[in-house]
């Protein structure tokens, strides 16, 4: 990688700031936000509505901090660090905001026993018992319009247990560029719709998934989960690996029920890696996070089959298998020459695999026919 | 190179596309999605906001507002609804002061009476107001308005003069170029009438001393605050003030295009204002400046101005975060100048006679200001008064108390509920804000003995839920909290308890709300109870 310096690029470095977290200098650089900052210097800010992949929308008031010159508490989550700005982070006018707003909620969520039914982690509840907000205060019924009728496959939308962050809507916006769903309505009746009411199927959605796995508290939720009857994602086995739908390589994380099929484990559904931490950065498309029945399929392969005198497909070792092949192949390049032949790989091998196989077409078999069927 | 503006993905034709279209039915969505190239998803998102649009059947909208519901509205609702007509309740329809009001699709009808229902025999395109004098429609929402302008009592906007188009203050204001003009509204004090009182010139100088050379003014004309109707008054009686003053606001800063955002409701003071456009500028005013009028669909919110440059951009119309200000990021992210409509429409006389003038007209602050006053008053309507008079004088240029005055609202439903024992107050932006409460939009509700404080501040928290914009959890979940405590109250056999969260939840809903909307919700509740106690009590009328 080559290093650009400030002279080559006739750009001056940005000038990096410093600011007061609960009187602690901290430096900063243009552009990030008190979150960002105070995140970065392990400070805890509560959010539920905030992902670093999408614009801050300031909406669920949870981060909310006093700065010093500025009457009402101000969302860290959308506020640009100003040179010597002092923020206070923890107050007793912070700590009553916390409850109060936190309880508020609750009065407008299911019990947790409910939630529970999504299989999903809930942030809003830990938040809830970690600020020790009150959990006594009269609930009352969401207005919030489901879609019942949505017979998709993969994705399941529980309005109850949405709070309205809008963190589903503006991921399809703003990551996917897809806007299939939408806030509607408006007060208590707010919900995430599609047009009309429809199916997602009928609707732009690609079915990545995106939306589940930015949603704070399993309002969104994997549908196959919840109709088998699986366990909660907390009891679950995670175990990260390498998409192998196509070369790209995104990190997902596999999530096993250990104790299914007698012991041998099975996966219960596919989740996305903290955002941040991989490549893909938490996205993922239909193939990666719900493709992975296959897996566990009774027809699938395990083992190399080839076909005995009567053409009927039988077991046999990886060492019979790759012979028949080569002497299958030499026979006809033998008889109608090394172009007869192509090769075309597929979408699911890396670049390194696809490299592999066109040496095999051309330094082995003499072709250069070879292809990708990601290619076009 | 500078993005064009207004960019290339504009949909701010969207919404009215979907009213072209008959409204938010199945189908519509997908049909104006593909006219306009606005995603599907967010043509249903932004459309079911409006309830305009969300609900094209429901032809007929009695207002629920105070002053109706003091007239009886209600009960004109259930008959309505009786007899067959696709009746429902909605907020204040910006006629308080000739009650009860009802919506007839888009046509605001006045002082509806039992036997108007009737006669429509269940056919919403039958229902009209058998009072309305039989003369030009635009006529027939006028209100009261008073008083005559005199020697004693000079006035800035004089409602009862005739529409003066010589654009001799657009010149003048020309002459002078901006410096000028800032110092002006500066020494005049003008403070903004939409609620917020926040000083004019600030505005003007912000907006003038941005880099960004693209920029626009925005006239806020969707007055929605519960018991205010002036700004009806001003486009209805002297459109030439607003169009002047926003073509002085234009020429000042620097902009070429300004947006009128004026409620759906307001079909007449449309017809005025555009009417006053095309004389301005048919007399050779203002002629490289472009007027844009765009019509709300039902959402009080959208009288916020960062709600309304939403809605203006054709999204849903939820505040903005701020900072940053409309005067830095506004309508697509350019420099923008708001105003409301009364505000703009002082622009006039203080370049015709200076600040110093407009100063002086006030008592406490400075100028006149246009109370809307209703309820229990003799004379309903729209006074320009001194900024600074106290409830009687005001009752007194309304004709006096009907019966004996126990609260009064100050400043919309906003400003929650004042005692009898506050009416020496001066009615200003200051002194109400120091007694709790605000001048807001100084549409002033009186209740006499007859009204229960408990009724009243439910009727206001009700339509606070409603009119929620649903972004953000204090002010979405708060406001449908407090409304269900009083409703619980109410039932026979909860005792106090049921009110036992409304104070710190309301603490909650002023500390944590985006806008200030949820801000200012409890406040109707609030002050009943600190004032009103006894009305809360368990053998209150119910």
């Amino acid at each position: 990688m080559t290093q650009t310096t400030p002279e080559s690029t006739g750009t001056a470095p940005a000038p990096q700031g410093t600011l007061f977290l609960d009187g602690e200098a901290h430096a900063f650089q243009p552009g990030e936000t008190i979150l960002e900052v105070a995140r970065r210097a392990g400070k805890t800010i509560p959010t539920l509505c905030h992902d670093p992949r999408l614009e801050p929308a300031g909406a669920c008031r949870t981060c909310l901090v006093e700065i010093e010159g500025m009457r009402r508490l101000m969302p860290s989550c959308a506020m640009p660090a100003t040179e010597g700005a002092r923020v206070t982070l923890e107050s007793a006018r912070i700590d009553r905001h916390r409850k109060s707003l936190l309880g508020l909620y609750l009065t407008d969520h299911p019990e947790a026993e409910t939630v529970a039914a999504r299989r999903r982690p809930n942030l809003l509840l830990d938040m809830a018992e970690r600020y020790e907000a009150p959990t006594d205060w009269p609930k009352m019924a969401p207005l919030r319009a489901s879609r019942s009728g949505d017979t998709n496959p993969y994705i399941d939308f529980d309005a109850a247990a949405c709070i309205l962050c809008a963190r589903c809507t503006r991921y399809c916006d703003e990551v996917e560029s897809v806007s299939a769903i939408s806030l509607a309505e408006r007060a208590a009746q707010t919900t995430i719709a599609t047009a009309d009411s429809r199916s997602l199927l009928d609707t732009t959605c690609e079915m990545c998934g995106g939306c589940i796995d930015t949603c704070p508290t399993g309002a969104m939720a994997e549908k196959r989960p919840i109709t088998l009857g699986a366990k909660h994602e907390q009891e679950l086995t995670k175990v990260r690996t390498t998409c192998n739908f196509c070369g790209v390589g995104c990190q997902l994380d596999l999530n096993i029920d250990p104790e299914a099929d007698a012991g041998r484990g099975r996966i219960v559904k596919v989740t996305s890696p903290p955002v941040g931490t991989t490549t893909n950065d938490g996205n993922l498309c239909v193939k990666g996070r719900f493709a992975y029945e296959f897996v566990h399929h009774n027809e699938r392969l395990t083992e190399p089959l080839v076909r005995d005198e009567q053409g009927q497909l039988v077991p046999a070792t990886w060492e019979e298998a790759l012979a028949r092949i080569a002497e299958g192949f030499g026979r006809v390049k033998e008889r109608h020459g090394a172009d007869s032949l192509a090769f075309v790989s597929s979408s699911r091998c890396t670049v390194e695999e696809n490299y592999l196989v066109q040496k095999i077409a051309r330094a082995s078999m003499g072709t250069n026919n070879v292809h990708q069927c990601a290619a076009t | 190179m500078q993005p064009p503006s207004p960019p290339a993905d504009d949909r701010s034709e969207m919404p009215h596309e979907v009213q072209t279209a008959g409204g938010l039915r199945p189908g519509v969505s997908a049909e104006v999605a593909r006219r306009t190239g606005v995603p599907e998803a967010h043509v249903y998102g932004t459309s079911s906001f409006f309830h305009l649009l969300a609900d094209p059947d429901t032809k007929v909208r009695v207002c629920t507002g105070l002053s109706c519901q003091l007239a009886g509205s209600h009960e004109l609702l259930a008959q309505a609804q009786a007899s067959g007509l696709p009746a429902k309740g909605c907020s204040c329809l910006a006629a308080c002061d000739a009650p009860p009001a009802v919506l007839r699709d888009r046509r605001v009808l006045t002082e509806v009476t039992p036997a108007d229902v009737e006669a429509a025999a269940g056919d919403w395109r039958r229902l009209v107001a058998a009072h309305a004098p039989d003369e030009a429609s635009e006529r027939r929402w006028r209100g009261h308005v008073g008083p005559e302008r005199s020697e004693e009592q000079p006035l800035a906007m004089d409602l009862l003069a005739e529409p003066d188009f010589t654009g001799a203050a657009f010149a003048q204001a020309g002459a002078w170029g901006v410096e000028r003009l800032v110092e002006e509204l500066k020494a005049s004090g003008l403070q903004g009438r939409g609620g917020a009182g926040f000083p004019a010139h600030i505005k003007w100088n912000a907006v003038s001393n941005e880099a960004e050379t693209t920029r626009y003014v925005v006239l806020n004309a969707d007055e929605g605050e519960p018991g205010t109707f002036k700004d009806r008054e001003v486009l209805l009686r002297r459109p030439d003030l607003v169009v002047e003053g926003l073509a002085i606001a234009a020429q000042a800063i620097g902009a070429q295009d300004i947006y009128l955002y004026l409620r759906g409701e307001f079909e007449l003071p449309w017809r005025t204002i555009e009417a006053a456009i095309a004389t301005f500028q048919g007399n050779g005013h203002g002629t490289d400046l472009r007027f844009h009028l765009h019509a709300g669909h039902g959402a009080y919110i959208c009288g916020e101005e960062t709600a309304l440059l939403e809605a203006l951009e054709g999204k849903r119309g939820m505040p903005r975060l701020k900072p940053p200000f409309p005067t830095q990021v506004g309508l697509w992210g350019k420099p923008t100048l708001i105003h409301n409509v009364e505000t703009i429409a002082c622009v006039p006389a203080i370049v015709r006679h200076g600040g110093a003038w407009f100063r002086d007209l006030g008592r406490t602050e400075p100028g006149t200001k246009l109370y809307c006053i209703s309820g229990h008053v003799v004379r309903p309507g729209t006074y320009e008064l001194p900024l600074g008079v106290t409830l009687d004088e005001l009752v007194a240029a309304a004709g006096g108390y009907v019966g004996e005055l126990k609260a009064f609202s100050p400043g919309g439903a906003s400003s929650g509920f004042l005692p009898a024992e506050q009416r020496d107050l001066p009615l200003d932006y200051g002194n109400l804000a120091k007694a709790g409460s605000m001048l807001g939009s100084a549409g002033l509700v009186v209740l006499n003995q007859d009204a229960n404080l408990r009724d009243a501040a439910l009727e206001q928290l009700r339509f606070f839920s409603a009119e929620s914009c649903g972004q953000c959890a204090p002010c979405r979940i708060g406001t449908r909290f407090l409304e269900e405590a009083v409703e619980r109250r109410k039932r026979q056999g909860v005792g106090p308890e049921a009110l036992d969260q409304v104070a710190e939840i309301a603490w909650q809903m002023n500390e944590g709300s985006i806008c200030g909307l949820g801000q200012a919700a409890p406040l109707p509740l609030t002050s009943a109870l600190q004032y009103f106690p006894e009305d809360f009590a368990e053998d209150a009328a119910r």
